[in-house]
């Protein structure tokens, strides 16, 4: 169970400051925009909090392209919704940290081959309830999620979309026990990346086979024989290598309940 | 949780454990030295067969003892030539008799039924007669016996009659006590097992209970006179069993279903047991499942488990307890299920729990997740539980004591004790209680009885019950085995012994201080026993580690302190300034809507729309309520709602919201769902009560109440604002018209020291105004009822017309006489008024300049309201006085969590509260649970459970062709109704209220329905809106009987289990730290706790207060107790101290006067409430007569005062010092002003909550 609530607290509070700029070619206007300065929390998806950005940005551009779809671009590298804000950063500036992420918005030319389409909010909650019932059925076989009701998922997401700790980990608790007779999940729904962004998801299992729980470390060395002094970043941080996988999925997992571990 | 819920065990070495519920621990059941070899239990009641083949019993837990009333009433007859003598006519009844006068009931042969009783005083005359005294004889006279007895003697009362009363104790609670054995030589027929059950026998009257045993030759007896007021029972019946059944166990269930195991594997099992027939009809035999030989049952109430010699595990489906008695099939059931799992033992405990002992490790397991839905459960889990480390398990001192089985010398026991006292520092500091008997802990008889025992010769030995003579002859040489119910050994000290179990001060609770004494030491165990073990399926016990949390460990390593401490430093760049960084998710407001019903007031619904909109940096929110179409029907500022309390009935989830400002009456909504219910009045009371400020703990000085529905409610008198010592309140006059008249509260009267204040302009056209300060609204009956204001203290009137100002008092209607003053101000002009009041007369200042003074003619205390009436606009007004200035419309009760029947609070925090099933809460100073949540932390909530039973009436009228038939008159009630018949009640369409309820029985036929019933439950009547009458008669031409079905409710509150009496009524008063509980149970006791203290809220133990009658309502102040009979008399106790607690005696208080008009006739009352100089009556006609100048040197107070100024009629009334609060009963919550040391009346009610209220205490009101 997830009870370290210092730790469960840090994660949530855990938040980007970002500088959006407008780009360049979509300046319709003599006066050029003020960037627009913006705390984000990690947890959360551009979609949800880009609204005020969007707003102070449309009155720059052509109103031809007022209705289009916004996306926003990070050194040329146009960024998915679809993943964690926090995530984001970590994959492309994991490394060299530069503080506030400067993020490019676009109005035009969307990379039709690259990123999904966002219409609207709804669209972020049927991903993330996806990802949610994902990981489930790894942890428990969905049998968590199906138990729940519709109002419970709602609580989920509101939690999440207003940034409502309490309100969220009164549901997510759930998610996070384990179930049956032997303490943990039964996998560790866990996504990695490499610096290219490729993503690996591998059937992962919190135990080892003597019943003890398994680390980090014994999961690199079971997933990745050839590199044993891997590093694994989430939330900003590195993760010590000796950290059991059962807790570190249910205290460091994203809201979506996958732990998201870029490999450096 | 019960708090006397305990799970026994018997290890390898015989002795006995015991492992609470509420504990971790297994604690070692005090050592007799003597093992035992079985163990039967019910909670509370332990029978044992002890390794000396002998039974005995273990009454413990109680808190209160049990007592008996003997009761005889001697008769007399007048004769002509010697006045009233004992000689009574042949056909008279018996000199000393029964009630009725059927049975002989001579005092002198009403005797003790065996030593484990004695006596608490001696024959005592009862000296009153329905609440009258009588003469000091205590005599009541009649014309003839079967009479009318009167207390008065008038020239034709032909005879009289007095009762004699006194009162028997079982003395030997707490210990072990043997029952005699069958024959003289108790080796003669050894017992091989027992077992006591029959506790929830299906209509049985309260208190049956039932116990088996079986002999060492193989014969079944029946323990007959086994209740829980006769413990030990009267003697043991032999019941005959079929040839060839030599029988090894038995089993009896909680409704008395008897199974008895064979030798041979095989199980027969006694049908037809029921109420009337507690020993049954006949043996059946039951098949036993397919080639396996049973070695263990145990029944349970819809379940019985067997173990066969092979160790498998058998459950017996199909068993119904309820109709076990009626149905062949209910008893036996219908077929048996394999069970997982090798066990050698098996017990069903309350519920239908299971435990049973392993086969290979001889560990206790418990059969998890069993429900009324699935009797079998799912798995097995083993009990690990810590062990006392026992003194007495070296097998040398096993040896000293058994030596000693038999004959326990004194001299033998003094010794064991010191031996035991050479290691209490281990233990616990119970055995200091133990003390070496002396001869007078023995029973003490009293010469008349001792004489009539010489008389006696001893009855024969088989019949027990009444042999104890036998061990008289030779009192230092008893034995425990031959003292029929007597006390073994060392432990027959009843009194000192008490604290050994009681629930809350003695072994079982102090788990944390005694860590050091357990350890886990692998103990076999050799006999499980369930039967007095109540486990919550919901929160099991802390019995198992394999659920135990691995990760408390984790917060001291190495890598979660480097996570957290990277985490923390992420964003702690020094170069980066967050500050001009805007927020992506804002707090803002939040809405929430959903579709529901309005309401209204004659019941009918009307869709709406709510929204709740809530902004929590602002700490604003709205209620708007829209009609489907989405036009707005109002909309509620939640800062001026002063409560959410839940307004369900079955089926319809509803809540009430309060917003005096706006509304006479509360706002009733209906929602769709139950979900949707909770979840609107949890958040609508977490919104409500940060708007109020109010959060957590509910302050000592606050106000409790409870609603119909169960909630209970909270009030804290958050003071207002506090300027230069005064309490000030601004009124909302701006904008209100003036030229009708405005009125409003003076909440706190106006007492010297108070101040009124205006400012306004007045209008160019303007002859007069005046401003009144007026008391209160006066019923006047003329010729039809009106109100109207008597007393007007102080009237200042402004009049342009006659140049002049006019200041007058208007007393009981008519005008004074005037004093005139010139005019200050002019018409069109602003102005501002200030009107002081002083202890003698008024100042009043028009423009800041004092202009003129006002002798008071009536007292300013008795002013409760101010009136502005005249051509002129009001600015401001503003009310100040020396105490806090709190309207209703102001106060915010807060739900608070739990289900209760009443809440009694006291000055310095302490609370306590009754359920509906009489059990006894306290507050544990947290906030939330079951719907609620956890709305403040978790801190404090336990979980609750209430019971409540639910009664329909079927109602037949006898028709000349058929006899009584459920087809009535067209005239005639519902064939199935409530008790008036007005309304339909059926038992299929009866609901829960929500899906926290269950049901917890059947629908069954009351057998105690007052008035009494036949053997069907029909009670009988003439029509239908008749008296009943359990016989019928030739007249009756209708009959009903009442079926009652019992349901529970699960939930959560703030509040934990004291004690495990019975109560229902429950006074508080506050004495410092200390506190005073004085409380009456459920059969009419008064007892007080022991040891009540703001660090201590549960206290210790009650104590007992013997009572003359039985009692209804206590109330205490000021170490003044005061008590209401259940026939409507008042007492108070004489010489109630600090060091005496308990008082001496009870005294009779002179009745109040009926006070309806012109009536003198003495009424009785039906509670009471005591403040610091007046007790507060509620009558028997629901009104309410003040007792003044109650004090200590006055017990009984001075005279009986009657409001004047109401014909309300009240369910409830509590005071503390000036505050005095009532329930009327339309169910709205009132609260008397004008209460003042002088006028300990006061002046008038306020109405605070509209309806459903149920009960209030404000007994922890303060001036502080």
């Amino acid at each position: 169970m997830a009870n370290d609530r210092e730790v469960l607290r840090e994660i949530w509070d855990g938040k980007l400051p970002i500088c959006f700029q407008l780009a360049q070619e979509e300046i319709m206007e003599i006066q050029q925009p003020d960037p627009f300065y913006v705390m984000v929390p990690r947890l959360s998806y551009f979609p949800l909090v880009t609204d005020k950005m969007k707003r102070h940005f449309l009155r720059f551009i052509s109103q031809e392209n007022s209705d289009s779809e916004m996306w926003l671009d990070y050194n040329g590298q146009p960024l998915k919704w679809h993943y964690p804000i926090g995530f984001l950063y970590d994959l492309y500036c994991g490394n060299d940290s530069q503080l506030p992420w400067n993020l490019t918005v676009h109005f035009t030319k969307f990379p039709e081959d690259i990123l999904l389409h966002c219409p609207n909010k709804d669209v972020v909650e049927a991903h993330y309830m996806s990802t949610v019932k994902e990981a489930d059925v790894l942890k428990h076989r969905g049998q968590v999620m199906s138990t729940m009701q519709k109002k419970d998922h709602n609580q989920l997401w509101l939690g999440l979309q207003n940034d409502k700790f309490d309100q969220f980990w009164a549901i997510n608790r759930r998610l996070m026990e384990s179930h049956g007779d032997n303490e943990g999940f039964k996998h560790i729904p866990v996504k990695m990346y490499s610096d290219d962004g490729i993503c690996h998801q591998r059937l992962v299992i919190p135990k080892n086979s003597d019943g003890t729980r398994k680390t980090l470390q014994q999961m690199i060395l079971e997933l990745y024989p050839d590199k044993p002094d891997l590093n694994l970043r989430t939330h900003g941080i590195v993760i010590p290598p000796e950290t059991p996988l059962q807790w570190l999925s249910e205290h460091l997992s994203y809201p979506d309940n996958f732990l998201h571990l870029c490999l450096c | 949780m019960s708090s006397n819920s305990l799970l026994f065990s018997i290890n390898n070495e015989g002795k006995v454990y015991a492992l609470p519920t509420s504990g971790s621990c297994w604690r070692e059941f005090m050592y007799l030295g003597l093992e035992f070899k079985t163990l039967s239990a019910i909670p509370h009641f332990l029978w044992a067969v002890g390794g000396d083949r002998q039974i005995y019993l273990h009454v413990h837990g109680l808190e209160i003892p049990i007592r008996v009333k003997e009761e005889s009433y001697e008769n007399e007859r007048w004769l002509p030539l010697e006045g009233f003598s004992g000689r009574l006519l042949p056909t008279d009844r018996y000199h000393f008799s029964s009630l009725d006068g059927t049975k002989d009931r001579s005092i002198d042969r009403i005797r003790l039924p065996s030593m484990a009783w004695q006596w608490e005083g001696d024959w005592q005359l009862e000296l009153t007669l329905d609440g009258q005294p009588l003469d000091h004889d205590g005599w009541s006279y009649a014309v003839d016996f079967p009479a009318q007895f009167g207390p008065t003697k008038q020239w034709k009362s032909c005879v009289r009659r007095r009762k004699w009363i006194r009162y028997r104790k079982f003395s030997a609670m707490n210990s072990w006590c043997a029952i005699a054995p069958l024959h003289k030589d108790p080796t003669q027929e050894p017992f091989i097992d027992v077992s006591i059950g029959g506790n929830q026998m299906p209509y049985a009257s309260p208190g049956t209970l039932s116990v088996w045993a079986i002999t060492a030759h193989g014969r079944v007896m029946y323990r007959t006179g086994v209740s829980t007021t006769s413990p030990e029972g009267q003697k043991w019946i032999n019941i005959s069993t079929p040839p060839n059944c030599d029988i090894k166990q038995i089993s009896v269930g909680p409704t008395g279903l008897v199974w008895a195991l064979l030798w041979t594997g095989r199980v027969i099992i006694r049908k037809g047991i029921t109420k009337d027939t507690l020993t049954g009809e006949a043996w059946l035999e039951v098949k036993s499942p397919n080639d396996a030989k049973l070695v263990s049952i145990s029944i349970g109430y819809n379940a019985a488990w067997a173990v066969s010699s092979d160790t498998r595990v058998w459950f017996r489906k199909g068993i119904e307890g309820i109709n076990a008695g009626n149905s062949e099939v209910a008893a036996t059931g219908t077929g048996w299920l394999e069970i997982t799992g090798n066990m050698v033992q098996v017990s069903v405990g309350i519920n239908d729990q299971v435990f049973a002992i392993g086969e290979s490790d001889k560990c206790i397991y418990w059969r998890s997740g069993i429900t009324p839905a699935e009797l079998t459960g799912k798995r097995w889990r083993m009990i690990q539980a810590n062990m006392q480390l026992s003194r007495t398990s070296s097998s040398a001192s096993v040896v000293s004591s058994a030596s000693n089985v038999k004959h326990h010398s004194l001299t033998t026991l003094s010794e064991t004790t010191t031996e035991k006292k050479s290691n209490i520092n281990l233990h616990h500091s119970w055995e200091e209680s133990h003390s070496a008997p002396s001869e007078h802990t023995l029973p003490v008889k009293s010469t008349r009885e001792s004489r009539s025992k010489a008389n006696k010769t001893t009855e024969n030995i088989d019949f027990t019950g009444k042999s104890y003579e036998t061990t008289l002859k030779n009192p230092r040489a008893w034995s425990p085995v031959r003292s029929v119910g007597s006390v073994v050994g060392m432990e027959a000290q009843p009194d000192s012994d008490s604290s050994v179990f009681d629930v809350d001060s003695g072994m079982f609770f102090d788990d944390e201080v005694s860590q050091t004494a357990w350890g886990t030491c692998d103990t076999t165990w050799a006999f499980v026993q369930a039967g007095a073990c109540s486990v919550d399926i919901m929160q099991p016990p802390h019995w198992f580690s394999d659920s135990h949390n691995v990760y408390n460990t984790d917060i001291t390593t190495k890598w979660r302190i480097s996570i957290l401490e990277n985490l923390k430093n992420r964003n702690n760049n020094k170069d980066l300034n967050l500050e001009h960084y805007g927020l992506a998710v804002e707090e803002k407001g939040w809405t929430r809507s959903c579709e529901a019903r309005l309401i209204n007031t004659n019941n009918s619904g009307e869709e709406c729309i709510l929204s709740l909109y809530w902004h929590d940096l602002e700490n604003i929110g709205t209620l708007s309520v829209f009609q489907p179409d989405g036009t707005i029907k109002f909309i509620l500022n939640l800062g001026e709602v002063t409560s959410v309390f839940s307004l369900s009935e079955p089926g319809c989830p509803r809540i009430a919201l309060c917003v005096p400002r706006q509304n006479e009456s509360s706002i009733k909504i209906q929602f769709i769902s139950e979900m949707e219910q909770e979840e609107w009045l949890s958040v609508l009371v977490d919104i409500t009560s940060q708007i109020n400020g109010v959060t957590g703990r509910a302050s000592s000085n606050s106000v409790w109440a409870v609603t119909s529905s169960g909630d209970v409610l909270n009030w804290d008198s958050l003071p207002s604002k506090l300027n230069n010592g005064a309490y000030t309140k601004e009124f909302q006059v701006f904008g209100k018209s003036i030229v009708t008249g405005f009125s409003t509260h003076l909440n706190n009267n106006f007492p010297p020291g108070s101040t009124i204040m205006l400012t306004g302009s007045l209008f160019d056209e303007i002859r007069r105004f005046y401003i009144n300060l007026q008391g209160p609204e006066v019923k006047k009956q003329r010729h039809k009822i009106e109100t109207e204001i008597t007393d007007i203290p102080f009237h200042f009137n402004v009049r342009f017309d006659e140049n002049a100002v006019v200041c007058n008092s208007m007393i009981f209607g008519s005008w004074g006489s005037e004093e005139r003053h010139d005019l200050p101000i002019a018409p069109g002009q602003e102005f501002s008024i200030k009107i002081i009041c002083d202890v003698q007369v008024f100042r009043i200042f028009v423009n800041d300049k004092l202009y003129c003074l006002y002798e008071h003619r009536l007292n300013p205390e008795n002013i409760t309201s101010i009136v502005v009436q005249g051509p002129l606009k009001l600015y401001t007004m503003e009310y100040s006085t020396t105490s806090v200035i709190i309207g209703a419309d102001e106060m915010y009760w807060r739900m608070m969590g739990g289900y209760l029947r009443r809440v009694e609070s006291c000055q310095n925090g302490v609370v306590w509260g009754i359920s509906h099933d009489h059990r006894v809460w306290v507050y544990t100073g947290g906030w939330g649970g079951g719907i609620l949540k956890g709305l403040g932390s978790k801190d404090g909530i336990h979980s609750m459970t209430d019971t409540q039973t639910y009664c329909i009436y079927e109602n037949q009228r006898w028709n000349p062709l058929s006899g009584y038939t459920s087809t009535g008159l067209p005239t005639d009630r519902y064939m199935w109704s409530d008790i008036t018949g007005k309304h339909k009640r059926t038992r299929e369409h009866t609901k829960l209220l929500s899906h926290h309820w269950h049901w917890i029985s059947e629908w069954m036929i009351d057998y105690n329905t007052p008035g009494g019933v036949d053997s069907d439950g029909w009670q009988y009547a003439t029509d239908f809106p008749a008296p009943y009458h359990g016989k019928k008669l030739f007249t009756d031409c209708v009959r009903r009987r009442r079926w009652y079905r019992k349901a529970q409710i699960n939930t959560e509150g703030p509040w934990v289990r004291a004690g495990s009496t019975a109560l229902i009524d429950i006074a508080l008063w506050s004495n410092g730290e200390d506190v005073s509980v004085w409380a009456i149970t459920l059969a009419g006791d008064a007892i007080y706790r022991t040891g009540v203290t703001t660090a201590t809220p549960t206290g210790l133990q009650w104590e007992h207060v013997n009572s003359p009658v039985s009692l209804i309502a206590v109330s205490t102040c000021n170490d003044v107790v005061w008590a209401v009979g259940r026939k409507g008399e008042i007492y108070y106790r004489e010489d109630v101290s600090k060091e005496k607690p308990g008082g001496s005696n009870w005294r009779l208080i002179k009745a109040p006067k009926c006070n309806y008009p012109y009536s003198h006739k003495s009424i009785g009352a039906k509670g009471v409430s005591l403040n610091q100089r007046s007790a507060w009556v509620l009558l028997a006609n629901s009104c309410i007569a003040v007792r003044s100048h109650v004090k200590k040197e006055q017990l009984d107070g001075k005279e009986w005062k009657y409001m004047t100024d109401c014909d309300m009629t009240f369910k409830h009334v509590s005071c503390m010092e000036n505050d005095v609060w009532a329930v009327c009963a339309d169910g709205s919550l009132q609260r008397r002003l004008g209460v003042t040391a002088e006028n300990q009346v006061g002046s008038s009610w306020q109405r605070v909550l509209f309806g459903a209220i149920a009960h209030v205490s404000s007994r922890g009101s303060s001036m502080e």
